[in-house]
């Protein structure tokens, strides 16, 4: 869709006013690339839920 | 020594991850299996509460991660946070007044307040599917207080369906369907924190002992915490198109699944 027809359609302050430029701006393909941060994130939550696991082993 | 069952698992990891994408159906379709497959309500209900109140808030956080929604708790807070706030809010209430009836021994017909429930939903979601084509988005925060209110009166009354009643209600009051996942999804957080708060204390105030089995906890926790991680990626890569027949549809299986599950 193009950028002007898009930007008339919603305002800035609507609720998920940027899952729906992503939905619309974007490719199925460009929405499937992960940001570097993210990427480091998801390694970090998996090492909380191994603490988390670790803390099973040791409380139940 | 703790121990992983892997049946448990890939059933939390896929109700788990139809509840990070649609909103709904982790306690009403994994409580019933569990039953069946021999556990305990004390086995089941303060572990799926426990569960996914870790797998909530980190779903949340990877819905904003992956821009499905903007939260924003800073003053001045957002529609998105507000909604959310409300919604969370409405919840822990109805989870509160719910264990307390339980403990209370409280209890309203059974198959009166199911069905009801499960008529609402099977309703709600032929109209969610009747409305596919329109593209009206419009935000009415009245309508969704008034959703929000009534799933937490159905919660309450010990009748479920809450997700699907919140989820829906979303819908109906003109939130984009990416964006009401990841809201869902933070509000069921905050509910089941209460909901397990309200668990273990509520007992003490009354002088009552409770022993919850923390049994199915590592197997329900290793499903849904992966399940909270992919859903929101799930979520963000696949076009709102198909959620919007997704979750109407799936409400409706649950409905279906409701109304089977109390007269056959």
């Amino acid at each position: 869709m193009e950028n002007g027809n898009f930007q008339n359609e919603i305002r800035i302050d609507e609720i998920g006013y940027i899952a729906r430029l992503i939905d619309n701006e974007l490719t199925i393909f460009e929405r499937m690339k992960i940001k570097k941060s993210t990427i480091f994130r998801i390694f970090g939550a998996l090492i909380i839920y191994s603490l988390t696991m670790l803390s099973f082993v040791l409380l139940l | 020594m703790i121990e992983l069952i892997p049946l448990v698992i890939i059933l939390a990891f896929l109700f788990e991850t139809m509840d990070s994408c649609a909103g709904m159906g982790f306690g009403t379709g994994l409580t019933p299996l569990l039953f069946v497959l021999g556990y305990d309500p004390l086995q089941v209900v303060p572990i799926l509460l426990i569960s996914e109140a870790i797998t909530g808030f980190t779903s949340g956080f990877f819905h904003q991660e992956f821009e499905n929604v903007k939260f924003k708790f800073k003053k001045p807070i957002n529609k998105e946070t507000r909604v959310m706030l409300n919604i969370a809010l409405l919840g822990i209430f109805a989870i509160i007044l719910s264990v307390f009836l339980t403990y209370y021994s409280i209890k309203f017909e059974k198959n009166i307040i199911q069905t009801y429930v499960a008529i609402l939903v099977i309703i709600m979601g032929f109209i969610a599917m009747l409305k596919l084509k329109s593209n009206s988005n419009s935000y009415k925060p009245k309508l969704l207080t008034f959703f929000s209110a009534l799933a937490g009166f159905n919660k309450g009354i010990g009748a479920g369906g809450y997700g699907p009643v919140v989820m829906l209600g979303q819908l109906f009051s003109g939130i984009y369907e990416k964006t009401a996942t990841a809201i869902v999804s933070v509000s069921e957080g905050f509910v089941s924190v209460a909901g397990v708060a309200a668990f273990v204390l509520l007992p003490v105030f009354l002088n009552q002992k409770i022993e919850i089995d923390f049994l199915l906890l590592p197997s329900v926790f290793t499903g849904g915490f992966i399940a909270a991680l992919i859903s929101p990626y799930i979520v963000r890569v696949l076009p709102n198109k198909l959620w919007k027949i997704v979750i109407p549809t799936y409400a409706l299986a649950i409905g279906i699944y409701l109304i089977y599950k109390l007269y056959i």
